[in-house]
């Protein structure tokens, strides 16, 4: 049995710090910040807590004190579950799998509703030594890890290659982080909402070259909460949803690089699973209004959008320099904000793009609405966009 | 011939864990050769090497030395590192395809540009070695 699936509601908490320091006399504690916005996001979906038949969460990072975070919240909610309950992770496709997960359960006729959630603490965690976990997340820890490759290095070596190839420059490169600052301004939920010159990005102290501090994802604590249902059910609340009209997945088989020598900024992964996204849609990436893409860094949103069909191969940089990615533009790119400004609680961000999409589709987005918003694509990824995981939303009302 | 040698007075920041199966490759580094393995029925080169052939899975495969030649397909220099890379900031770390059509990330010495003709040295550190590119002499 499968069936159409729909988000209904949801809930997010402000990016940035929520965490507390190990010592604090007083402490934040992860299910007080995330059972509020389970009820919030009910509340805005219209239904009752009994109609909630699974819970897939993102798993928490590992500053999480408590374990099996997933069933003590069913406790502390009193959530009994006919679907399923689980933890997912997939790196930085974590939040997206708990979504797609969450769809599968609803889709199998597993569960009516179903909750797609997560929490991520990570912003008290001092960056050199959480540098020691990430980096063996993403390479060979035998092979790669020993020389302190880090996850974003990966994608400044994108950068490195991209600009060598096309001929983007820097200021281009840079323009993304302006831009989604700008769309940062204007959500409520984004960590960093002051607005960034081109020449403040430039001048940022190096991170990993060519990338300076602008152009390279802050730390952050996020929590967010997705209701998803049956068609049914949510066109029985008479309120308006996003439907998921299209799922593509890629994994290239390949872990950080290929063994054998390819074009490592075509983002293959991406390329496949939107295609098959659109695919399952029936539309081209030419239908779509907006895009809401996992890009930690700078070159990660130009390649992606690239690899999606969003802009052409080699001209996404310069064209995001010339506002055709911007609210307003063409076709708008991260609309909250993205990783860069709105906020990566990584484990959480692909929660937080399905997130950006309902309110968008459902037109709740307020000063950042794009106009007559109705199809929208999110995706997340893994590695260097090893793997990736599109889905095609569309706006019912 | 072996690779050119270049001393470290230090230890390794991170070493690799070594295996009975991938002793090999960290002994021949040690003695200035890249090697890695070849699956005897596939023919194929992998990178790093494996106790089996990754394209067809067949289980005999053979040690086989590489040049330690390619191009530069990328770098970067990395400032903000891993807490036991420290001594070692700002790391200078790249992508090299080699002439036998493995791509291999490593360290790289010097300032390459994109696309120079690279070749592999070893890092002699203290407790043993790594391996790293520059550009051909």
């Amino acid at each position: 049995m499968t069936r159409r699936v729909a988000v209904i509601g949801g809930a997010a908490s402000p990016c940035g710090k929520l965490q507390t320091a190990v010592g604090s006399p007083l402490q934040a504690l992860e299910h007080e910040i995330l059972a509020p916005l389970v009820i919030e996001a009910m509340s805005r979906a219209g239904l009752p807590k009994e109609e909630v038949g699974a819970l897939v969460f993102a798993m928490c990072r590992p500053y999480t004190l408590q374990k099996y975070f997933a069933t003590f919240l069913a406790n502390y909610l009193r959530l009994p579950l006919k679907g399923t309950i689980m933890e997912v992770l997939g790196n930085g496709m974590t939040g997206g799998m708990a979504f797609d997960e969450a769809v599968n359960a609803v889709a199998l006729g597993h569960a009516d509703v179903a909750l797609a959630l997560g929490i991520n603490m990570e912003s008290q965690a001092n960056s050199a030594e959480h540098m020691m976990t990430t980096m063996r997340a993403v390479g060979d820890v035998d092979f790669h890890s020993i020389f302190g490759f880090t996850p974003i290095s990966w994608y400044a070596m994108d950068a490195v290659r991209y600009m060598h190839e096309f001929g983007a420059t820097r200021a281009e490169l840079a323009s993304v982080a302006v831009k989604d600052r700008r769309h940062a301004s204007l959500n409520p939920i984004a960590q960093f909402r002051t607005p960034l010159t081109l020449v403040e990005v430039l001048a940022a102290r190096p991170i990993v070259e060519p990338l300076g501090l602008y152009e390279v994802p802050p730390r952050s604590d996020g929590a967010v909460c997705l209701v998803v249902c049956a068609e049914d059910v949510a066109k029985a609340t008479r309120r308006p949803y996003a439907l998921v009209r299209g799922r593509g997945f890629f994994h290239e088989g390949a872990h950080q690089i290929n063994e054998v020598p390819n074009d490592m900024t075509a983002f293959v992964s991406a390329q496949g699973a939107g295609a098959a996204a659109y695919r399952s849609a029936g539309i081209t990436a030419a239908d779509l209004d907006l895009a809401e893409l996992y890009a930690p860094c700078t070159i990660v949103q130009v390649l992606a959008g690239e690899a999606l069909g969003l802009t052409p191969r080699g001209k996404g940089a310069a064209q995001a320099a010339a506002g055709e990615t911007s609210l307003g533009g063409r076709i708008p790119i991260c609309t909250s904000g993205g990783c860069l400004s709105r906020g990566h609680p990584a484990y959480s961000t692909g929660l937080l793009t399905i997130f950006e999409l309902w309110e968008q589709l459902t037109h709740r987005a307020g000063e950042r609405q794009v106009r007559n918003a109705r199809l929208g694509a999110g995706s997340c990824e893994l590695g260097n966009y090893n793997a990736a995981l599109v889905h095609v939303m569309e706006a019912v009302a | 011939m072996t690779l050119p040698f270049i001393d470290m007075a230090r230890a390794r920041p991170w070493p690799p864990r070594v295996s009975a199966f991938t002793k090999p490759f960290w002994d021949a580094l040690a003695e200035g050769r890249l090697v890695t393995t070849r699956g005897r029925t596939s023919g194929r080169l992998t990178f790093p090497p494996k106790p089996f052939c990754p394209y067809d899975w067949g289980r005999e495969v053979e040690w086989v030395e590489l040049s330690g030649r390619g191009k530069l397909y990328s770098q970067t220099v990395i400032h903000a590192v891993p807490a036991a890379f420290a001594g070692e900031a700002p790391i200078c770390n790249g992508i090299v395809d080699l002439d036998e059509g493995l791509r291999v990330a490593a360290r790289i010495l010097g300032e390459p540009a994109l696309d120079a003709a690279m070749e592999c040295v070893v890092l002699r550190y203290t407790d043993g070695p790594l391996h790293a590119f520059r550009m051909t002499a």
